[in-house]
Formats: structure tokens, sequence, C-alpha cells
């Protein structure tokens, strides 16, 4: 178990007040954040490459506060992966087993193992690690973190580097990691989509602070406070699960947790998943004519009207409630009222999935 | 329309700060072919082997590699701690160590040899090493002047590697010496193999301060730049110009030698 305790931080600009977080045996910890938040500086805090001004940090039993960084055993994977140009790929991994005099034969098992684990058996004797893709190098560097046994793995925004299509296959991989060996884990990012799918528990973090802790669904579905909210991107996130998923034409049917709406979408997902519709994404329609060919559309009334200066939010309910963002002037050439029975659009490929 | 507009604009700035250069060049280069005109080759060679000039380049590379040893055995640390450490005083620190550089060379040779006057100094000369007028004051009046520049070169070196590496590096197990030793010192190799060969090449040119320290004495504290400046004493401009071009070519080999390490070494 990871406990911070009050924990004031100052580094340069960043300054972290009241930090408390506990962390269980284990978990997989997303801390959530926009940039600049400090969210760096606090896990760095963690592994001891900055010194709190005021609090306390414990791992299981032990107060590391004061402990340096190679007395506290976590592995750390930098956003920037900070591979060591002066090592191939196999030695970067070795690293922290040859500082710790470990022996040849048991050496070459945990490079075995952790290789395997993180399919990087390919590349482990390429001279200069800047040769390496971004993928791969977040692969070595993840593989130099994990074959020390952390008590702690510490990641850094181990995903937001990656073009979009490396980026869903480590998501993957992360998971499937983690539910192998189950190292405590700490997620840095600022993706709310990686946040939900990944974590146990997630900590929104903003300006130096911890704003809100908890599940995925507590924190889309009750954020404490507006920043929360608006940050999260909360509107129109439901679960749900995929009930029907044809591989050939790529679209599914998502059933919404204990609703009997159903949604198309062109995931390739199964099982249970999350939702999500952009407000900006859905058409309103008074009737339906066949001239769309988007895959969702749904009946419903309108229960709320916002009027948020240039923006107007409005509420319909067709089973779930869905926000649609309308401009101002677009709202004015209609004559929408609540209680209007209207129809809402939108196509598959803006719906969401992860 | 604007003649500096368009290609052709781009021409006349192109011509404009490539002749400024060209210019340079040529003015450098031909100071040194019309020394060259001036001295017959057979005469170069007679002068080179001569007893004198081989004292004083023997003289000229052994004091100058002392005094770099020993500005290297203090710069590293030095610089690393100036790069790397956060102390109270550290920007005033950082402005007296420029002052070695800037000041001349002449003053701090003056500045040394007043010391060895004073109680302490003069108690150092009769109980430990003798340095003035000796080669010991060359050696030490070359360390007075480079040692400072070593230090800023192997600075700049230690800032361009940052603390990142060193970070992750004692995340995995590393105390602060092993860190140092395995990571941050061989990525610095390259860099402060340079700051070493150009500081070499900087006091094997002092004058200044050795003849102020050391006196300018012929087969005893005659290195190069004193050579030179001996054989202009006594009007003979042939060992001049031959000294000038034994320099020159000292100066070359090591901004080669720093220029091929340099384009060797990890990107970082």
């Amino acid at each position: 178990m990871i406990k911070i305790h009050d924990l004031d931080v100052d580094v340069g600009e960043f300054h972290l007040r009241d930090i408390n977080i506990e962390i269980k045996k284990g978990e997989y910890f997303v801390i959530l954040g926009p940039t600049g938040s400090g969210k760096t500086v606090l896990v760095e805090c963690m592994a001891g490459i900055h010194n709190p001004c005021k609090g306390e940090i414990w791992f299981n039993d032990g107060n590391v506060t004061l402990l340096t960084p190679e007395e506290r055993e976590t592995g750390y994977v930098p956003q920037d992966y900070v591979l060591f140009p002066h090592l191939n790929a196999l030695e970067n991994i070795q690293f922290g087993l040859k500082i710790k005099n470990h022996s040849k034969k048991e050496i070459e098992k945990r490079v075995g193992e952790v290789t395997n684990r993180l399919n990087i058996k390919n590349i482990l004797y390429r001279q200069n690690p800047k040769t390496l893709s971004g993928g791969e190098k977040q692969r070595v560097a993840l593989a130099r973190a994990l074959i020390i046994k952390p008590r702690l793995l510490i990641l850094d925004e181990p995903l937001s580097a990656l073009d979009p299509r490396t980026h869903e296959e480590l998501q993957r991989e992360l998971k499937r990691i983690h539910k192998e060996i189950k190292t405590t884990t700490i997620h840095v990012t600022h993706d709310f989509e990686e946040a939900i799918s990944l974590g146990d528990r997630i900590a929104v973090m903003n300006n130096g602070k911890i704003i809100q802790i908890g599940t995925p669904d507590e924190i889309f579905r009750k954020p404490k406070t507006e920043s929360v909210a608006k940050f999260v991107g909360a509107e129109n996130l439901f679960k749900g699960k995929v009930i029907y998923s044809d591989n050939g034409k790529g679209i599914s049917r998502i059933r919404i947790h204990g609703m009997d709406t159903n949604i198309f979408s062109l995931t390739e997902k199964v099982g249970a998943v999350y939702v999500s519709i952009h407000p900006e994404d859905i058409v309103l329609s008074e009737a339906v004519c066949k001239c769309y060919n988007d895959k969702n559309i749904l009946k419903g009334k309108i229960v709320n009207i916002m009027d948020k200066g240039s923006l107007v939010r409005i509420i319909v309910d067709v089973s779930i409630p869905l926000t649609v963002l309308l401009t101002r002037r677009a709202y004015l050439e209609t004559e929408l009222k609540k209680g209007s029975e209207i129809y809402v659009i939108f196509k598959a490929m803006n719906v969401h999935v992860f | 329309m604007n003649v500096f507009n368009g290609i052709f604009g781009e021409r006349i700035f192109k011509a404009a700060t490539l002749s400024a250069l060209i210019f340079f060049i040529l003015f450098l280069v031909g100071i040194v072919v019309s020394m060259i005109c001036y001295i017959s080759s057979d005469r170069f060679i007679s002068i080179l082997f001569s007893k004198e000039i081989i004292f004083a380049i023997k003289l000229s590379l052994i004091t100058a590699t002392i005094a770099v040893l020993i500005s290297v055995a203090i710069g590293i640390p030095a610089a690393y701690a100036l790069s790397q450490t956060e102390f109270w005083g550290k920007d005033i620190i950082d402005t007296i160590l420029d002052l070695p550089i800037v000041i001349s060379p002449i003053a701090l040779g003056a500045a040394l040899l007043i010391f060895f006057s004073t109680p302490i100094g003069s108690g150092i000369e009769e109980h430990g090493i003798k340095f003035v007028f000796v080669i010991p004051g060359i050696i030490l009046a070359q360390f007075v002047v480079v040692s400072a520049l070593c230090i800023r070169l192997m600075k700049s070196t230690f800032d361009a590697i940052g603390s990142r590496y060193e970070d992750v590096a004692r995340t995995l197990g590393c105390n602060k010496f092993q860190a140092l030793f395995k990571v941050t010192l061989p990525l610095a190799k390259n860099g402060l193999l340079a700051a070493g060969i150009l500081t070499w090449a900087r006091a094997i040119g002092e004058f200044g301060a050795t003849v102020t320290l050391a006196g300018a004495t012929a087969m005893k504290t005659e290195t190069l730049p004193i050579a030179i400046f001996l054989s202009l004493a006594s009007a003979d401009v042939e060992k001049a110009i031959a000294v000038i071009l034994i320099l020159i070519i000292i100066s070359i080999t090591s901004l080669f030698a720093i220029r091929k390490i340099a384009g060797s070494g990890w990107s970082i």
C-alpha cells in the first residue's frame, strides 16, 4: 500500500499542496490532469527525485519520505523514456540488475521473462536507442523499470507520444501486463479515455491539488466540481455491453447498461465497454428523412434547455439523457422547447468506445 | 519594388555575409602564407631541430600537459557541482569563475608574483615548492590562466546532459557515485576530452602570466611563446617565424582533434 499524507512540494514553478492519496496493493491508479497541473512533479516526488517540503510518503509500513531514489525501489518510466544513449536496448534493460550485482544467470533469466512479456526480443541488440521507434523505446523503458521488480511502477504519460495505433496497442498491453504481474502502478495522463479504460481508481489533479479521487464511474458520473466535469468531458458517457459485432462491416451494436437503448459503433471491442458521444457530434431533427444514412437515430423528448452564452445546451431524454450542443444562432432558427419530441441523430463513427 | 525582396535580395544577402567571412579568412591565411614565404624550408628544419627549440617544444608540451591534468582533476568535480548542484551563492561563484578568462594574463602572473613575496607565499617558496623563475612557475601560471576556462567548458558539457539520466539511474538503484560513473561520465566523455584539448591548446600558447612569474630565461623557462619573445628581442625574425609555425601546427592539430571527437559522440 502506498500512502501520501498532507504532502506539499515546491519545484520550480510547481507548487503542490495538501496531497493525500492512498493506493492499494496491486492497484492500477491513474492520476488525471491537464498539462502543467503538477502530475509529473508528484510522481517524481514519490520516486524520490524531488523532496517534499511538508508531509509524508509511506510504502507499505515504511516511511520513505527521507529515502533517496535508490532506496525506494520504484520503477520509473519517464514521459520522454530517458533511455541511456551510450547503451543498447539490452544493456538499458539490464542496467538496474547489474548495478545490484545480480548473478549472470539471474540477469539472463529476468531479461528473458521481461522481454518475452513485452515482445521486444528482436530489438535488444540495436546499437543506438535513438533508432528505436516510439513504441519500442517505450517498451524498452518499461522493461528496464519492470526488471527490478519495483514496489511501485510509475508511468508518466506512457502513451501520449505515440501514434494512435501504437497507443491503442500499448494500452491493451499495459492492461494485460498489469493483470499478469499485479505490480502497484501509478499512471499519469491527461487523456480521460485512457484513464477510464485502465484505472482501477483515478485521482483528478489540477493546479497542484488533488480535486477528486474515485473509481472511473464515480469520477465520470459524479464529478465533484465543474472543473472536473469539464476536464473529464463527462457528457454523454454510458456504460454498455457489446452485444453484436459484425466485424465484416465493422459495425457493432452496444446495449446501454440497464436500458433497452442500442447504439451502433465502429468499434472492434467486445464485452463491457464505455460509450461516449461528444455533444457537438449530435444533430437534432424534427422528422426523420431517408436522406440520413447515420446509423444512430433515436427518438426522444427535450427535458432541459440551458442557455450558456454562445452555445445552447439541450438535454434530450431518449431513455438515456443525451446532451446536445447547438450554436446560439442555430438554436434561434429552430422552435425547440422543453417537452418537444425530437430525433437525435449521430454517426456510428462518432461513437467513442473504450 | 524593393531590391532586397525576392530571390535577388537573397543573393545580395548571401553575397554580403559570405564576403565578410571570406575577407576574414583571406586575412588570416595571408598572414600565415607571408610568413611561410619569408623562411626557406631548410632554415625552418634546422631551427626546428636546434637544441633550444627542441627544449622549448618539450618544455611547452610537458608543462601544458601537467597544467591541464591538474585543471581536469579539479575541473570535473567543480564543473559538475556548478552544473548539477543547487547551492547558495552559485551566481557569485559563476561570475568569479569568468574572471580569469577575461582578465589579462599578465595581471594574473603579477598577482602570483606578488603573492610569493608575502609571508605565506615566501613560506611556500622556502619550505614547499619553488615557483618564482623556475619551471613549476610555468605550470602554475598556465594552470591559473586555463583552469577556469576548463571548468566553463566542462560545465557546458554537464549542462547539456542534464540531470534526467541520473534521476532515472538512481530509481534503478544507483547511488550518487554509481550514477556519475555509470551514466554521466560515459555520456560526458567526449565533451570532457574536447574541453581538455582546448584547454591544453590554450595552455601551450600562454605567455603573459608565464613570463611574469617564471621569467624568460633561454633554455631554462623557455616555452614556445617565450621562445618567440626571445627571438624577437634578439631580432632573429626567422627563428620567431619558425616557432610561430610550430605553434600554428600544434593548434590546428588540436582543433581538428576536437572536431573529430565532438562529431563522434552520443547525441543527447
